[in-house]
Protein backbone atom coordinates (compact mmCIF):
# COMPACT_ATOMS: atom_id res chain seq x y z
CA UNK A 1 0.00 0.00 0.00
CA UNK A 2 2.97 2.46 0.27
CA UNK A 3 4.18 3.23 -2.84
CA UNK A 4 7.81 4.41 -2.17
CA UNK A 5 10.38 2.39 -0.63
CA UNK A 6 11.59 3.62 3.46
CA UNK A 7 14.70 2.64 5.16
CA UNK A 8 13.61 1.53 8.62
CA UNK A 9 15.26 1.03 11.61
CA UNK A 10 14.29 0.12 15.00
CA UNK A 11 16.86 0.91 17.42
CA UNK A 12 16.60 -0.18 21.53
CA UNK A 13 17.83 2.66 23.12
CA UNK A 14 17.40 6.49 23.17
CA UNK A 15 21.03 7.57 22.48
CA UNK A 16 20.40 5.11 19.13
CA UNK A 17 17.50 7.08 18.13
CA UNK A 18 18.88 10.29 19.07
CA UNK A 19 22.40 9.37 16.81
CA UNK A 20 20.01 8.73 13.83
CA UNK A 21 18.30 12.23 14.38
CA UNK A 22 21.41 13.37 14.50
CA UNK A 23 22.74 11.94 11.45
CA UNK A 24 19.61 12.89 9.43
CA UNK A 25 17.48 15.39 10.90
CA UNK A 26 14.71 16.10 8.41
CA UNK A 27 15.39 13.44 6.15
CA UNK A 28 14.36 10.65 9.02
CA UNK A 29 10.64 10.72 9.95
CA UNK A 30 9.88 9.20 14.03
CA UNK A 31 7.62 6.48 14.03
CA UNK A 32 6.07 5.82 17.05
CA UNK A 33 2.46 4.66 17.18
CA UNK A 34 1.87 5.72 14.10
CA UNK A 35 -1.89 6.41 14.01
CA UNK A 36 -1.02 9.83 12.00
CA UNK A 37 2.00 8.96 10.00
CA UNK A 38 0.77 5.52 8.63
CA UNK A 39 -2.27 6.79 6.99
CA UNK A 40 -0.51 9.65 5.38
CA UNK A 41 1.81 7.18 4.15
CA UNK A 42 -0.82 4.80 2.99
CA UNK A 43 -2.38 7.85 1.06
CA UNK A 44 0.79 8.81 -0.37
CA UNK A 45 1.01 12.51 1.77
CA UNK A 46 3.75 11.68 3.50
CA UNK A 47 6.80 9.96 1.30
CA UNK A 48 9.85 9.57 4.38
CA UNK A 49 13.00 7.84 3.02
CA UNK A 50 13.62 6.54 6.18
CA UNK A 51 12.01 5.96 9.29
CA UNK A 52 13.36 5.26 12.62
CA UNK A 53 10.45 3.52 15.10
CA UNK A 54 10.34 4.21 18.92
CA UNK A 55 8.66 0.91 19.06
CA UNK A 56 11.88 -1.31 20.14
CA UNK A 57 13.13 1.27 22.63
CA UNK A 58 13.09 0.14 26.47
CA UNK A 59 12.37 3.47 27.87
CA UNK A 60 10.06 6.51 27.64
CA UNK A 61 6.96 4.19 28.79
CA UNK A 62 6.64 4.95 32.29
CA UNK A 63 4.39 7.71 34.33
CA UNK A 64 6.41 8.65 37.18
CA UNK A 65 5.82 10.70 40.05
CA UNK A 66 8.23 13.67 41.06
CA UNK A 67 6.55 15.61 43.40
CA UNK A 68 4.71 18.76 41.83
CA UNK A 69 4.13 17.02 38.39
CA UNK A 70 3.71 13.82 36.87
CA UNK A 71 6.88 12.61 33.90
CA UNK A 72 4.92 11.03 31.52
CA UNK A 73 7.34 9.17 28.90
CA UNK A 74 6.66 9.89 24.99
CA UNK A 75 6.32 6.45 24.59
CA UNK A 76 3.21 6.37 26.82
CA UNK A 77 -0.07 4.96 24.73
CA UNK A 78 -3.15 6.86 24.79
CA UNK A 79 -5.27 3.57 26.29
CA UNK A 80 -3.25 4.07 29.49
CA UNK A 81 -2.67 7.93 29.77
CA UNK A 82 -6.95 7.44 29.96
CA UNK A 83 -6.52 4.45 32.70
CA UNK A 84 -3.07 5.64 34.69
CA UNK A 85 -4.11 6.00 38.22
CA UNK A 86 -1.54 8.45 38.37
CA UNK A 87 -2.84 10.36 35.44
CA UNK A 88 -6.36 10.15 36.25
CA UNK A 89 -5.76 11.12 39.82
CA UNK A 90 -3.17 13.71 39.49
CA UNK A 91 -3.82 15.41 35.98
CA UNK A 92 -7.88 14.24 35.03
CA UNK A 93 -7.89 16.38 32.19
CA UNK A 94 -5.52 15.12 30.65
CA UNK A 95 -6.85 11.01 30.94
CA UNK A 96 -10.23 12.73 29.94
CA UNK A 97 -8.83 13.87 26.61
CA UNK A 98 -6.93 10.73 26.00
CA UNK A 99 -10.38 8.49 26.66
CA UNK A 100 -11.78 10.79 23.73
CA UNK A 101 -8.87 9.77 21.54
CA UNK A 102 -10.10 8.44 18.27
CA UNK A 103 -11.31 4.50 19.23
CA UNK A 104 -10.40 1.54 21.02
CA UNK A 105 -7.54 0.63 18.70
CA UNK A 106 -6.17 3.96 17.92
CA UNK A 107 -6.25 4.45 21.76
CA UNK A 108 -4.18 0.73 21.70
CA UNK A 109 -1.26 1.85 19.29
CA UNK A 110 -1.11 6.11 19.93
CA UNK A 111 1.56 7.85 22.11
CA UNK A 112 1.01 11.12 23.63
CA UNK A 113 4.95 11.83 22.51
CA UNK A 114 3.27 11.34 18.74
CA UNK A 115 0.12 13.20 19.29
CA UNK A 116 1.97 15.83 20.62
CA UNK A 117 4.44 15.94 18.20
CA UNK A 118 2.19 15.92 14.94
CA UNK A 119 -0.06 19.09 16.66
CA UNK A 120 -3.10 18.44 14.89
CA UNK A 121 -4.47 21.18 15.88
CA UNK A 122 -7.59 19.13 16.72
CA UNK A 123 -5.95 16.67 18.78
CA UNK A 124 -7.85 16.52 22.25
CA UNK A 125 -4.34 16.63 24.37
CA UNK A 126 -3.65 20.17 23.42
CA UNK A 127 -6.02 22.24 25.35
CA UNK A 128 -5.75 19.86 28.64
CA UNK A 129 -1.87 19.95 27.95
CA UNK A 130 -2.13 24.12 27.15
CA UNK A 131 -4.81 24.57 30.33
CA UNK A 132 -2.36 22.20 32.97
CA UNK A 133 0.60 24.52 31.85
CA UNK A 134 2.31 21.23 30.72
CA UNK A 135 6.30 21.53 29.68
CA UNK A 136 7.60 19.25 26.48
CA UNK A 137 10.90 17.97 27.44
CA UNK A 138 13.03 17.28 23.97
CA UNK A 139 16.48 15.55 23.81
CA UNK A 140 18.79 16.30 21.04
CA UNK A 141 22.74 14.84 20.59
CA UNK A 142 24.44 17.98 20.26
CA UNK A 143 22.13 20.37 22.64
CA UNK A 144 20.77 17.99 25.27
CA UNK A 145 17.79 18.15 27.08
CA UNK A 146 15.14 21.15 27.34
CA UNK A 147 12.17 22.20 28.34
CA UNK A 148 9.83 24.03 26.44
CA UNK A 149 6.04 25.02 27.70
CA UNK A 150 3.03 23.50 25.65
CA UNK A 151 2.33 27.65 24.93
CA UNK A 152 5.82 27.68 22.98
CA UNK A 153 5.96 24.28 21.67
CA UNK A 154 2.41 24.08 19.57
CA UNK A 155 3.86 27.25 16.80
CA UNK A 156 0.84 26.45 14.13
CA UNK A 157 -0.53 24.03 12.26
CA UNK A 158 1.37 20.43 12.32
CA UNK A 159 4.59 23.17 13.61
CA UNK A 160 6.25 22.65 16.84
CA UNK A 161 9.15 24.06 18.50
CA UNK A 162 10.95 20.66 18.00
CA UNK A 163 14.14 20.96 16.08
CA UNK A 164 14.40 17.94 13.13
CA UNK A 165 17.63 16.58 15.43
CA UNK A 166 15.17 16.56 18.56
CA UNK A 167 12.82 13.91 19.69
CA UNK A 168 10.22 14.33 22.56
CA UNK A 169 11.27 12.15 25.20
CA UNK A 170 8.22 13.26 28.12
CA UNK A 171 5.68 15.33 28.91
CA UNK A 172 6.00 17.17 32.12
CA UNK A 173 2.39 17.79 34.00
CA UNK A 174 1.60 19.76 36.75
CA UNK A 175 -0.43 17.66 39.52
CA UNK A 176 -4.16 19.48 40.16
CA UNK A 177 -4.02 21.36 43.30
CA UNK A 178 -5.99 20.23 45.50
CA UNK A 179 -10.03 21.26 45.95
CA UNK A 180 -9.48 22.44 42.24
CA UNK A 181 -11.69 21.20 39.40
CA UNK A 182 -10.83 19.85 35.95
CA UNK A 183 -12.29 18.74 32.94
CA UNK A 184 -12.24 18.36 29.06
CA UNK A 185 -14.89 18.15 26.41
CA UNK A 186 -14.66 17.70 22.80
CA UNK A 187 -17.33 18.69 19.92
CA UNK A 188 -17.51 16.37 17.09
CA UNK A 189 -19.86 15.14 14.43
CA UNK A 190 -19.17 11.33 15.18
CA UNK A 191 -17.30 9.45 17.38
CA UNK A 192 -13.93 8.64 16.71
CA UNK A 193 -13.92 12.37 14.31
CA UNK A 194 -11.64 14.97 14.50
CA UNK A 195 -12.77 17.66 17.28
CA UNK A 196 -14.50 20.82 15.40
CA UNK A 197 -13.26 22.55 18.59
CA UNK A 198 -12.44 20.97 22.16
CA UNK A 199 -11.78 23.10 25.40
CA UNK A 200 -10.06 22.76 28.35
CA UNK A 201 -10.55 24.08 32.04
CA UNK A 202 -8.72 24.03 35.63
CA UNK A 203 -10.38 26.01 37.94
CA UNK A 204 -10.20 27.04 41.85
CA UNK A 205 -13.83 26.72 43.40
CA UNK A 206 -12.77 30.40 43.95
CA UNK A 207 -10.10 32.66 43.24
CA UNK A 208 -8.01 33.59 40.94
CA UNK A 209 -5.66 31.61 38.47
CA UNK A 210 -7.92 29.30 36.45
CA UNK A 211 -7.15 28.42 33.09
CA UNK A 212 -9.06 27.52 30.00
CA UNK A 213 -7.87 26.29 26.48
CA UNK A 214 -9.18 25.76 23.12
CA UNK A 215 -8.11 23.55 20.62
CA UNK A 216 -9.19 23.43 16.96
CA UNK A 217 -9.98 27.18 16.46
CA UNK A 218 -6.60 28.24 14.13
CA UNK A 219 -3.31 26.40 13.97
CA UNK A 220 -2.46 26.01 17.59
CA UNK A 221 -4.23 25.62 20.96
CA UNK A 222 -5.12 28.87 22.57
CA UNK A 223 -5.65 29.80 25.80
CA UNK A 224 -8.91 32.19 26.98
CA UNK A 225 -8.22 35.27 29.11
CA UNK A 226 -10.22 34.80 32.40
CA UNK A 227 -8.51 36.20 34.82
CA UNK A 228 -10.48 37.82 37.10
CA UNK A 229 -13.35 35.67 36.70
CA UNK A 230 -14.90 33.34 39.20
CA UNK A 231 -13.30 35.13 42.12
CA UNK A 232 -16.51 34.63 44.18
CA UNK A 233 -17.30 31.56 42.63
CA UNK A 234 -18.86 30.38 38.95
CA UNK A 235 -22.25 32.33 38.56
CA UNK A 236 -23.85 32.61 35.38
CA UNK A 237 -22.39 36.04 34.71
CA UNK A 238 -18.40 34.48 35.41
CA UNK A 239 -20.13 31.22 33.04
CA UNK A 240 -20.81 33.62 30.04
CA UNK A 241 -17.51 36.06 30.23
CA UNK A 242 -15.63 33.06 30.10
CA UNK A 243 -16.68 31.76 26.95
CA UNK A 244 -16.94 35.35 25.77
CA UNK A 245 -13.39 35.15 26.33
CA UNK A 246 -12.96 32.21 23.94
CA UNK A 247 -14.79 33.61 21.63
CA UNK A 248 -12.02 36.33 21.74
CA UNK A 249 -9.33 33.93 21.69
CA UNK A 250 -10.58 31.89 19.00
CA UNK A 251 -9.93 35.24 16.57
CA UNK A 252 -7.56 32.89 14.18
CA UNK A 253 -9.64 30.27 13.97
CA UNK A 254 -9.74 28.88 10.17
CA UNK A 255 -12.87 27.91 8.41
CA UNK A 256 -12.53 23.96 6.94
CA UNK A 257 -15.07 21.49 4.92
CA UNK A 258 -17.34 21.37 7.58
CA UNK A 259 -17.57 24.28 9.41
CA UNK A 260 -16.54 28.08 8.90
CA UNK A 261 -15.04 30.58 11.06
CA UNK A 262 -17.67 32.08 12.65
CA UNK A 263 -19.15 28.84 13.49
CA UNK A 264 -16.01 27.35 15.21
CA UNK A 265 -15.50 30.82 17.41
CA UNK A 266 -19.59 30.46 18.65
CA UNK A 267 -19.29 26.44 19.15
CA UNK A 268 -16.12 27.87 21.05
CA UNK A 269 -18.01 30.07 23.43
CA UNK A 270 -20.45 27.29 23.92
CA UNK A 271 -18.21 24.49 24.75
CA UNK A 272 -16.00 27.21 26.87
CA UNK A 273 -18.75 27.65 28.94
CA UNK A 274 -19.71 23.87 29.04
CA UNK A 275 -16.01 22.66 30.59
CA UNK A 276 -15.84 26.03 32.86
CA UNK A 277 -19.37 24.32 34.20
CA UNK A 278 -18.01 21.28 34.59
CA UNK A 279 -14.27 21.92 36.04
CA UNK A 280 -16.06 24.04 38.55
CA UNK A 281 -18.43 21.65 39.80
CA UNK A 282 -15.56 19.41 40.01
CA UNK A 283 -13.56 21.92 42.43
CA UNK A 284 -14.22 22.24 46.05
CA UNK A 285 -17.53 24.21 46.76
CA UNK A 286 -16.09 27.70 48.11
CA UNK B 1 14.74 -2.33 1.91
CA UNK B 2 14.11 -5.94 3.21
CA UNK B 3 13.68 -7.38 6.82
CA UNK B 4 13.06 -10.49 8.37
CA UNK B 5 10.12 -10.80 10.90
CA UNK B 6 9.77 -13.23 13.17
CA UNK B 7 6.03 -13.28 14.84
CA UNK B 8 3.96 -15.31 16.59
CA UNK B 9 0.48 -15.77 14.60
CA UNK B 10 -2.17 -17.74 16.31
CA UNK B 11 -0.07 -19.53 18.33
CA UNK B 12 2.53 -19.84 15.49
CA UNK B 13 6.01 -18.74 15.44
CA UNK B 14 6.71 -17.35 11.72
CA UNK B 15 9.14 -15.35 10.23
CA UNK B 16 8.42 -13.75 7.59
CA UNK B 17 10.69 -11.76 4.20
CA UNK B 18 9.18 -8.85 4.25
CA UNK B 19 9.98 -5.39 2.06
CA UNK B 20 9.69 -2.55 4.85
CA UNK B 21 7.14 -0.91 3.57
CA UNK B 22 4.75 -3.43 4.33
CA UNK B 23 2.15 -2.86 6.32
CA UNK B 24 1.00 -5.74 8.87
CA UNK B 25 -2.62 -6.27 6.60
CA UNK B 26 -0.98 -7.17 3.89
CA UNK B 27 1.76 -9.57 5.52
CA UNK B 28 -1.27 -10.87 6.89
CA UNK B 29 -3.09 -11.34 3.93
CA UNK B 30 -0.67 -11.83 1.43
CA UNK B 31 2.40 -13.75 3.03
CA UNK B 32 0.49 -15.87 5.77
CA UNK B 33 -2.68 -15.94 3.80
CA UNK B 34 -4.82 -15.26 6.80
CA UNK B 35 -7.39 -13.20 4.50
CA UNK B 36 -9.80 -12.79 7.66
CA UNK B 37 -7.70 -9.15 7.75
CA UNK B 38 -9.63 -6.85 5.21
CA UNK B 39 -8.44 -3.69 4.04
CA UNK B 40 -11.22 -0.96 4.07
CA UNK B 41 -9.68 2.68 3.88
CA UNK B 42 -6.13 1.85 5.01
CA UNK B 43 -6.31 5.16 6.55
CA UNK B 44 -7.41 3.87 10.31
CA UNK B 45 -10.90 4.93 10.60
CA UNK B 46 -13.04 1.86 9.24
CA UNK B 47 -11.04 -1.14 11.47
CA UNK B 48 -11.89 -4.03 8.93
CA UNK B 49 -8.01 -4.60 9.32
CA UNK B 50 -8.24 -5.06 13.29
CA UNK B 51 -6.70 -8.02 14.85
CA UNK B 52 -4.98 -8.18 18.46
CA UNK B 53 -1.22 -7.52 18.91
CA UNK B 54 0.19 -8.39 21.88
CA UNK B 55 -3.21 -8.68 23.74
CA UNK B 56 -4.94 -5.16 22.36
CA UNK B 57 -6.82 -4.57 19.73
CA UNK B 58 -4.80 -2.37 16.75
CA UNK B 59 -5.94 -1.50 13.04
CA UNK B 60 -2.90 -3.39 10.79
CA UNK B 61 -3.27 -1.31 8.16
CA UNK B 62 -1.66 1.55 10.54
CA UNK B 63 1.12 -0.42 11.41
CA UNK B 64 4.67 -1.05 9.77
CA UNK B 65 5.36 -5.37 9.42
CA UNK B 66 9.03 -4.36 10.16
CA UNK B 67 7.86 -3.05 13.95
CA UNK B 68 5.85 -5.73 14.38
CA UNK B 69 9.22 -7.91 15.19
CA UNK B 70 9.25 -9.84 18.08
CA UNK B 71 5.54 -9.57 18.72
CA UNK B 72 2.03 -11.70 19.00
CA UNK B 73 -0.91 -11.00 16.64
CA UNK B 74 -4.30 -12.84 17.11
CA UNK B 75 -6.62 -12.80 13.73
CA UNK B 76 -10.19 -14.23 14.04
CA UNK B 77 -8.83 -17.37 12.59
CA UNK B 78 -6.92 -17.97 15.83
CA UNK B 79 -9.78 -17.54 18.60
CA UNK B 80 -11.58 -20.58 18.77
CA UNK B 81 -8.66 -23.20 19.91
CA UNK B 82 -10.48 -26.48 18.58
CA UNK B 83 -10.85 -25.62 14.57
CA UNK B 84 -13.86 -28.07 14.56
CA UNK B 85 -16.01 -25.26 16.22
CA UNK B 86 -16.89 -21.84 16.03
CA UNK B 87 -16.47 -19.39 18.86
CA UNK B 88 -19.44 -18.06 21.32
CA UNK B 89 -19.09 -14.54 19.06
CA UNK B 90 -19.06 -16.26 15.93
CA UNK B 91 -21.80 -18.37 17.01
CA UNK B 92 -23.72 -15.52 17.75
CA UNK B 93 -23.00 -13.14 14.76
CA UNK B 94 -24.72 -15.91 12.85
CA UNK B 95 -28.07 -16.53 15.07
CA UNK B 96 -28.39 -13.08 15.57
CA UNK B 97 -28.05 -11.84 12.26
CA UNK B 98 -25.11 -9.86 13.09
CA UNK B 99 -23.50 -9.68 9.45
CA UNK B 100 -24.82 -8.79 6.10
CA UNK B 101 -22.02 -8.35 3.43
CA UNK B 102 -19.37 -10.38 5.74
CA UNK B 103 -16.93 -7.59 5.27
CA UNK B 104 -16.98 -5.91 8.58
CA UNK B 105 -17.29 -9.32 10.69
CA UNK B 106 -13.96 -10.49 11.50
CA UNK B 107 -12.82 -7.54 12.65
CA UNK B 108 -16.56 -6.96 14.70
CA UNK B 109 -15.78 -10.13 16.51
CA UNK B 110 -12.51 -9.18 17.18
CA UNK B 111 -13.51 -5.90 18.48
CA UNK B 112 -15.93 -7.80 20.47
CA UNK B 113 -13.88 -10.21 22.26
CA UNK B 114 -11.57 -7.41 23.68
CA UNK B 115 -14.60 -5.69 24.98
CA UNK B 116 -15.68 -9.01 26.11
CA UNK B 117 -12.63 -9.94 27.63
CA UNK B 118 -12.61 -6.49 29.84
CA UNK B 119 -16.27 -6.02 30.23
CA UNK B 120 -17.82 -9.59 30.46
CA UNK B 121 -21.38 -7.55 30.81
CA UNK B 122 -21.41 -4.52 28.65
CA UNK B 123 -24.00 -1.92 28.67
CA UNK B 124 -25.70 -1.38 25.18
CA UNK B 125 -23.87 1.53 25.18
CA UNK B 126 -20.62 0.25 26.44
CA UNK B 127 -20.91 -2.12 23.43
CA UNK B 128 -21.53 0.65 20.62
CA UNK B 129 -18.34 2.55 22.57
CA UNK B 130 -16.38 -0.66 21.99
CA UNK B 131 -16.91 -1.20 18.46
CA UNK B 132 -16.98 2.85 17.60
CA UNK B 133 -13.53 1.79 15.34
CA UNK B 134 -15.32 -0.84 13.50
CA UNK B 135 -17.05 0.69 10.85
CA UNK B 136 -20.09 -1.49 9.16
CA UNK B 137 -20.84 -0.09 6.03
CA UNK B 138 -24.25 -2.23 5.55
CA UNK B 139 -24.89 -0.33 8.66
CA UNK B 140 -26.14 -3.23 10.68
CA UNK B 141 -25.13 -1.71 13.80
CA UNK B 142 -28.32 -2.94 15.53
CA UNK B 143 -28.17 -6.52 14.91
CA UNK B 144 -24.36 -6.59 15.77
CA UNK B 145 -25.24 -4.98 19.17
CA UNK B 146 -27.52 -7.78 19.42
CA UNK B 147 -25.42 -10.29 18.83
CA UNK B 148 -22.11 -8.86 21.23
CA UNK B 149 -25.18 -9.20 24.16
CA UNK B 150 -26.10 -12.71 23.19
CA UNK B 151 -22.24 -13.61 23.10
CA UNK B 152 -22.07 -11.80 26.30
CA UNK B 153 -24.67 -13.79 28.25
CA UNK B 154 -23.36 -17.44 26.43
CA UNK B 155 -19.82 -17.09 27.33
CA UNK B 156 -21.03 -15.78 30.97
CA UNK B 157 -23.11 -19.04 30.94
CA UNK B 158 -20.29 -21.43 29.57
CA UNK B 159 -17.90 -19.62 32.32
CA UNK B 160 -20.64 -20.96 34.80
CA UNK B 161 -20.80 -24.08 33.51
CA UNK B 162 -16.99 -24.92 33.21
CA UNK B 163 -16.76 -23.38 36.93
CA UNK B 164 -19.32 -25.41 37.83
CA UNK B 165 -18.23 -28.71 36.09
CA UNK B 166 -20.83 -29.44 34.29
CA UNK B 167 -19.44 -27.84 31.36
CA UNK B 168 -18.30 -30.01 28.69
Amino acid sequence: MISIEIEFSSPDTLPGVLDILAEYGDDATVLSGGMSLLPMMNLGLATPDRVVSLNRVGTLCSVTDDGDELVIGSRVRHAQVAADPLIVRHCPALSSAAKRIGDVQVRNRGTIGGSVSHADPSADYLPALLASGADIVLESRSAGRRRVSAAEFFVDLMLTAREPTELVTEIRVPKLQPGWGAAYIRFARIEGSFAIVNAAAILPGRGPGGTLALGGVGGRPVTADIAGLGESGWDDASVAAAGDAAFEASANARGDTMSDAEYKREMARVHARRVVRAAAALAAQP
Amino acid sequence: MKATVQVRVNGQDRSVEVDTRTIVADMLREQLRLTSVHIGCATGNCGACTVFLDGRTVKSCCLLAADVDGHEILTVEGIETNSDELHPIQECFIENQGLQCGYCTPAMILSALALLTENPRPTEEEIRHGIAGNLCRCTGYHFIVTSIQAAAERMAQNATAALSGTGT
